[in-house]
């Protein structure tokens, strides 16, 4: 394989960066659970990264996770084959149900970090 | 008017003289709109330069003979039009990731030793008399594995994924379709006997979903749909206590 073959085809490439976008958002988990780990010690302890490289460093994992998440759970009415009544149902299907529960585990985590914040 | 042509451009490798491929260029009438690539290569051979080889049967679509690189892309030459292409050349070179005979032609003993090591075949315990009957199979059960019967084994798909072309130890699309074919087939009985093949390492857990096996295959199977299931059904067996049915 030539080392330039992820270039030779619009899919490769976009299969190259699905996959890469696993490093920078490891970067940032890594990073969040330290601040994590710091927040057991109270308020003082807690001392989120601020600076503005690393909001716009969050902005841009934010955007591979999102990318990563919509390929992925598009990927899903490929992999999951379910059956009602020995009846298949549309991979269409499936994949709504995906965003559908990311939507709502999203809204709830969303509720409960706004919530207690107050 | 004159007669419209094309250029094709062939990759050219004779193993006794050259040290690696090369491409060479002919001038070919395209004189009917249906003509496709595999018939450039015939007039080639016919009325050019007689030692172009190449491998070619059915010219339907059917026998999986013909694939080759067509502008980069793994396509059966039997159907991939000129007029697609036209007036631009058109680059043909053997298909990627296997290594190459002559000319256009590829060694596909990798791929054939893969494919006999899933046991694409039916497999029972215990064969009954001829007397006892047919085993019957309702369309439900057809359309299981329908899809994934389809495949003609062309090896475009392996042409086009580059896990393989990177590693070919992995075990690969067809062959991975083709062993779902049987394990979802009501007749069948040898899952135990593929299982060792699809659930190791370089079996389906080398796939890392580039998904252009699918992309590519000219019959509309869907070898990457085939690695997935594959792979939830070897981690169901092994985290469920009913999963490790026969």
């Amino acid at each position: 394989m030539p080392r330039g073959w992820w270039t030779r085809r619009a899919n490769y490439f976009w299969y190259i960066v699905r996959e890469f976008t696993s490093l920078p958002l490891a970067v940032w988990l890594l990073r969040f659970l330290v601040e994590v780990q710091r927040a057991q010690s109270g308020p003082k302890g807690y001392a989120p990264h601020s600076s503005t490289a690393f909001v716009i460093f969050s902005v841009i994992c934010l955007g591979f996770a999102l990318y990563h998440s919509i390929t992925f759970l598009s990927l899903a009415g490929v992999i999951l084959h379910f059956k009602v009544l020995d009846r298949p149902i549309p991979s269409r299907l499936v994949v709504l149900s995906q965003f559908g529960a990311w939507a709502a585990i999203s809204a709830v985590i969303a509720f409960v970090l706004i919530y207690f914040a107050r | 008017m004159a007669a419209k042509r094309i250029t094709i451009q062939a990759t050219r490798f004779d193993p006794d003289k050259d040290e690696k491929p090369r491409l060479q260029s002919y001038d070919v009438p395209f004189a009917d709109e249906s003509m496709v690539v595999l018939d450039a290569l015939n007039y080639i051979k016919g009325h050019v330069d007689g030692s172009l080889s190449y491998r070619w049967s059915c010219r339907m679509g059917i026998c999986g003979s013909c694939g080759m690189m067509v502008d980069g892309v793994p396509k059966l030459t039997c159907n991939a039009f000129l007029r697609d292409y036209w007036p631009k050349p058109i680059t043909v070179q053997p298909l990627n990731n296997f290594p190459i005979i002559r000319d256009l032609i590829i060694d596909m003993d990798d791929f054939m030793e893969k494919l006999k090591s899933i046991k694409p075949w039916i497999i029972r315990k215990q064969e009954l008399p001829l007397g006892a009957g047919e085993h019957r199979q309702f369309t439900p059960q057809i359309d299981e594995f329908r899809q994934f019967s389809q495949c003609i084994n062309c090896m475009l798909c392996y042409a086009a994924c580059p896990v393989y072309g990177l590693n070919d130890g992995f075990l690969g699309p067809a062959a991975t379709a083709l062993a779902r074919r049987y394990n979802l087939d009501s007749r069948d009985e040898g899952l135990k006997q593929r299982l060792p093949m699809l659930a190791e390492a370089e079996g389906v857990w080398e796939c890392s979903f580039v998904g252009e096996c699918s992309v590519v295959c000219p019959k509309g199977v869907d070898p990457a749909k085939a690695i997935q299931q594959t792979k939830l059904d070897t981690t169901m067996r092994f985290v469920l206590p009913y999963g490790n049915r026969d």
